[in-house]
């Protein structure tokens, strides 16, 4: 034992330094009135938390952060099951779909939000400002504040339904085939095994893709941030863009810190229920 | 009653590959488009309604090299080659060393590392700031190494400690009892049969660092910035030279492009955080 610790312990202490250290002065941080630029460190308390949570920055934030976690979520947790359950099928060129199908996912965010910019750009994108005129829809997608929040949840379900789709596939493939036979010799069509054997086994995966995703898309920063920078006003400002903003633009370190906690206690709670229900 | 059946099945098949085809459009049609505005010139870009045929052009991506975007590129390159060693070197001790000695506390650093994971980025910044900062590292690729390792390096060891989890234990016993040190063991027993798990870990260990924009973004003004910081400054310029953000932005593309063509079903696993194997 003694021998293997000489071995293993370097390492272990330094990576669990590394990671308990930003852990730790984060918390720090967040209980301390902590701007940049300024001398003093004051311990504040729970001071930090109480102006977070009450300003309407938060508050008007909190309610775009749900409108787009529950749009994205939902729209990537349907069309990756929709294609899943579809490609699953013994159908032709099934292997190039799904590759193709798990593409955005290793694109740079960056490039994918600044992709559906440019699309959408009202003066020389081909969608916005081509297809959608030619409709008889002249509004700028990015200067209407429903509009803006509709595209960058398109550009985030374009990114990221590879996650659910994967998973899902995954999901799919562990249910064994004796079981589909066996509802055959019954009788069953198709929709009655979709109700019955795949839904019911698919279950843990469908939550597995729920966790990760609604993580996901939580603390999405960059496709926002490119596309429209929380705007136009704050109609797309999510919660990790109002964090940026009080971090290092009005460089409240302070109370940006306590904003990630609180992200991260809803995160822990959030995942908590889903995994209970999972059993 | 065959035969009605059978033309069922053939309408079914019919809006089975019309929804997959609506889709594929949706996922390819940003690519192409990007891919045909880059071969455009800045004048081409900005007519509507959009040429589909036109005369290509090299002008865009020649500005990279001729508008010192290169560096940018470089540093990419840089900060990912020093990540993978460094999370490696780290990562693979520590990985086996929680597979083999099981305690409750370990069970523990396990989860805790994945937490890290489940916090925004702009929280997790906001503490190494603070000390790179005052280290006085501001702007340097070491600054944006350290911050990228702090989420690689944990990823590694958990996507690691799976995979030794559940290799045989037998050789490495007998192993032991002929003497052979525990590091004899991880080297010459262990890390052979798992290069292709190293290699994948390698592999996403680049990719988070080449697509990682907040860090670097903080972190860095001009010397040390990457290439999405780059397609992010340029998207955010008032001049927009279209051609010029498309072909950058296609060059951000291509590495991970080339190594998901390689190594496709260990991508999988580690984009879902190894949920799934």
């Amino acid at each position: 034992m003694k021998e293997e610790n000489k071995l293993l312990m370097p390492s272990l202490i330094l990576c669990a330094a590394i990671v308990a250290f930003p852990t730790a002065f984060l918390l720090y941080v967040s209980l301390h009135r902590w701007v940049l630029f300024s001398r003093e460190v004051n311990f504040v308390w729970l001071g930090n938390f109480y102006s977070i949570i009450t300003s309407s920055d938060f508050l008007e934030s909190l309610r775009v952060t749900a409108i787009f976690i529950f749009s994205s979520t939902l729209l990537t947790l349907l069309f990756g099951l929709a294609l899943a359950l579809i490609l699953n099928e013994k159908l032709r060129g099934r292997g190039l779909f799904r590759v193709i199908f798990t593409l955005p996912a290793i694109i740079p965010p960056v490039v994918a939000g600044f992709a559906w910019k440019f699309l959408l750009n009202r003066e020389v994108g081909v969608i916005g400002g081509f297809i959608l005129p030619a409709l008889g829809f002249e509004k700028s997608i990015h200067g209407d504040p429903l509009l803006a929040l509709i595209s960058v949840i398109i550009a985030d379900v374009w990114c990221r339904m590879p996650l659910t789709f994967i998973i899902l596939m995954a999901g799919l493939q562990a249910i064994p085939d004796v079981l589909y036979e066996a509802a055959k010799i019954d009788g069953a069509n198709y929709w009655k095994m979709l109700q019955n054997v795949t839904l019911p086994l698919l279950k843990p995966a469908i939550i597995i893709a729920l966790i990760i995703r609604f993580i996901d898309a939580f603390n999405l920063f960059e496709t926002i941030f490119v596309m429209t920078r929380g705007g136009p006003g704050t109609a797309t400002e999510t919660l990790p863009l109002l964090g940026w903003k009080i971090g290092f633009q009005y460089f409240n370190l302070g109370q940006a810190a306590s904003l990630a906690v609180i992200m991260l206690l809803i995160t822990v709670i959030i995942s908590q229920v889903l995994i209970r229900r999972m059993r | 009653m065959g035969a009605s059946k059978s033309t069922r099945h053939h309408y079914s098949r019919l809006i089975l590959y019309a929804i997959l085809g609506v889709y594929l459009v949706f996922v390819l049609f940003p690519i192409t488009w990007l891919v045909l505005s880059s071969l455009k010139t800045h004048y081409q870009t900005l007519i509507i309604p959009p040429q589909l045929v036109f005369q290509p052009t090299m002008e865009a991506y020649e500005k990279i090299f001729t508008g010192g975007m290169l560096k940018a590129f470089a540093n990419s390159l840089k900060i990912a080659g020093i990540d993978i060693v460094l999370a490696l070197f780290f990562g693979i001790p520590a990985a086996y060393s929680l597979a083999r000695f099981k305690s409750k506390l370990n069970e523990n650093i396990g989860f805790w590392f994945l937490s890290i994971r489940m916090a925004p980025a702009f929280g997790v910044i906001v503490p190494i700031y603070i000390v790179i900062r005052s280290l006085k590292l501001l702007d340097s690729i070491f600054a944006v190494n350290l911050a990228h390792l702090l989420i690689n390096l944990p990823f590694a060891i958990w996507l690691l400690k799976g995979y030794f989890e559940e290799m045989p234990i037998a050789i490495e016993e007998s192993a032991l009892i002929d003497g052979a040190t525990r590091l004899q063991v991880l080297l010459r027993i262990v890390l052979p049969p798992s290069m292709p798990m190293v290699i994948s870990v390698a592999i996403l260990t680049f990719m988070f660092s080449w697509n990682e924009f907040l860090f670097v973004f903080v972190l860095t003004s001009s010397e040390g910035a990457t290439v999405p910081v780059l397609v992010a400054s340029l998207a955010g310029t008032m001049t927009f030279d279209w051609p010029l953000m498309c072909a950058v932005s296609i060059g951000a593309m291509v590495p991970a492009f080339i190594f998901v063509l390689i190594v496709q079903r260990f991508i999988v696993r580690g984009l879902t955080l190894g949920a799934i194997k």
